[in-house]
């Protein structure tokens, strides 16, 4: 059986982050961000510099004009959404192509972290949670693990998996009776390589099984479950472990999640994923009309 | 938004796409249509086997009135809009209510959330109160489970096709 350790033993065939984003996301999230530094950052990715003037210029953030100036346009966005800019671009390059390891298709697992970016942004918005922006990110992070499992094992990870699966089994459980870890801790791990902050890591590590006990509770962790809940509910990536997945009552409780609520929170997640997937691709879903 | 036929094609001899919240119809007889990841949402295929005419939706939620401003823009997310515009756009192909086999996929729930949200089955439930209230019948289903499907719906022969875990299995004919 592998373990931990046998997975990110070969470090260097992990999937890297790009400077850029771990740079900006340390900085950033430790509030100790000047402007012309992320402007700096940000300059020197011709891709990602076209990205933030695009977005500065979008009616999506309520402010079309005609803004050219770099430094002008993350001002008029905020750090905080650079930072939400930044790994999109720069995880989303990542991402479009992984998932084999849980069967999805090509751009699920992008779109899948889309969406749980979207659900853990809003509930945060809703429920008082004080930094919405970092439970964007997280949400968007979750599944990173994935990439490492697509790598070290392809397709026939699920295969394995799926050996040891019974009815009543989380997926995660069957991951761990194959493989002796799952896609989480192996994320969690991924992001220690990739020295995001030490509570990123332990988001990504916990997002199926949130703490209830008062001494390891964090929100920001219920959060995230609740939206990778909505987001299996929305069939975003759902692969080969299908909907093999607890929803843990406390966060239930907490949340206040119902019917109706948890139908409302998947159709506001998905049309955010829709505007954003039509914003990047320049595309809109007239397509539906002959 | 208005929504009338949805016809698409596909010159390069792939298959035509159904999204999440996604609608198609088309009667060109080469034409494949395929939507991934059925998971608490449901496919449904309908196929006039004369005209071959045929059509596919994928859809999210079971009742529009959770947010009446998204099901005008978006349709296809919601059963209580979608079907009867899926069916409305293969008429207007030329398919014929008499004809049309009719099959589902879909409607997983996740593992264990209480049994208090249900979408899945609440999905299932109102996809045959739909059909019973419109006489129409269900000629075949993959419905249910925690499973993710793929379906699949050929326009030469109406062939219907749902994929699990790698594993296919066809629906239609019986």
């Amino acid at each position: 059986m592998a373990n931990l350790e046998d997975i990110i033993s070969d470090i260097d065939s992990l999937p890297a982050l790009p400077a850029t984003a771990a740079r900006l996301a340390s900085m950033l999230m430790s509030g100790e961000s000047d402007i012309t530094e992320v402007a700096e950052i940000v300059r020197v990715d011709e891709a990602l510099s076209m990205t933030v003037l695009r977005y500065a210029n979008s009616s999506m953030f309520g402010r079309p004009g005609r803004e050219f100036n770099l430094r002008e346009s993350i001002i008029r966005l905020g750090n905080a959404t650079v930072l939400k800019i930044v790994m999109q671009q720069q995880i989303g390059q990542m991402l479009r192509d992984g998932g084999v390891a849980f069967g999805l298709e090509r751009g699920a697992m992008w779109r899948g972290a889309l969406g749980g970016a979207f659900a853990a942004e809003n509930l945060a918005k809703e429920h008082g949670f004080d930094d919405p922006d970092l439970c964007f990110v997280c949400g968007l992070l979750r599944d990173i693990g994935k990439l490492a499992l697509d790598i070290r094992y392809g397709q026939d990870y699920a295969a394995k998996v799926n050996a040891c699966l019974k009815d009543s089994m989380t997926f995660q459980d069957a991951e761990r009776e194959a493989f002796g870890t799952d896609h989480a801790e192996v994320g969690a791990a991924l992001a220690k390589h990739w020295q995001l902050p030490d509570r990123m890591a332990t988001v990504i590590q916990y997002h199926h099984t949130p703490p209830a006990d008062p001494a390891d509770h964090d929100m920001l962790i219920d959060l995230v479950h609740a939206a990778d809940i909505i987001c299996l509910w929305a069939g975003l990536a759902v692969g080969y472990d299908g909907l093999q997945y607890h929803l843990a009552p406390h966060v239930k409780e907490s949340l206040s999640l119902n019917r109706r609520t948890a139908e409302i929170e998947i159709t506001a997640m998905w049309n955010r994923v829709r505007e954003i997937e039509d914003a990047m691709n320049g595309t809109t879903h007239e397509r539906h009309v002959a | 938004m208005s929504s009338t036929t949805t016809q698409r094609t596909n010159a390069t001899g792939k298959p035509i796409v159904i999204g999440v919240a996604d609608m198609a119809v088309s009667k060109d007889p080469k034409a494949e249509l395929i939507t991934h990841a059925l998971g608490s949402c449901i496919g449904v295929t309908i196929y006039d086997p004369t005209t071959h005419v045929g059509g596919m939706l994928h859809f999210m939620l079971p009742n529009s009135k959770i947010n009446a401003d998204k099901a005008e823009s978006n349709p296809y997310m919601f059963a209580d809009i979608g079907i009867p515009k899926l069916f409305q756009a293969a008429y207007e192909l030329g398919a014929t209510k008499e004809n049309l086999i009719v099959c589902a996929a879909g409607g997983a729930e996740v593992l264990a959330d209480g049994g208090h949200f249900k979408i899945g089955s609440r999905n299932r439930t109102i996809l045959r109160k739909i059909f019973w209230k419109n006489n129409i019948l269900l000629t075949a289903d993959d419905t249910g489970g925690t499973i993710s499907r793929t379906l699949h719906l050929s326009l030469a022969d109406g062939t219907v096709s749902v994929r699990t875990k790698g594993q296919g299995q066809v629906l239609w004919p019986i």
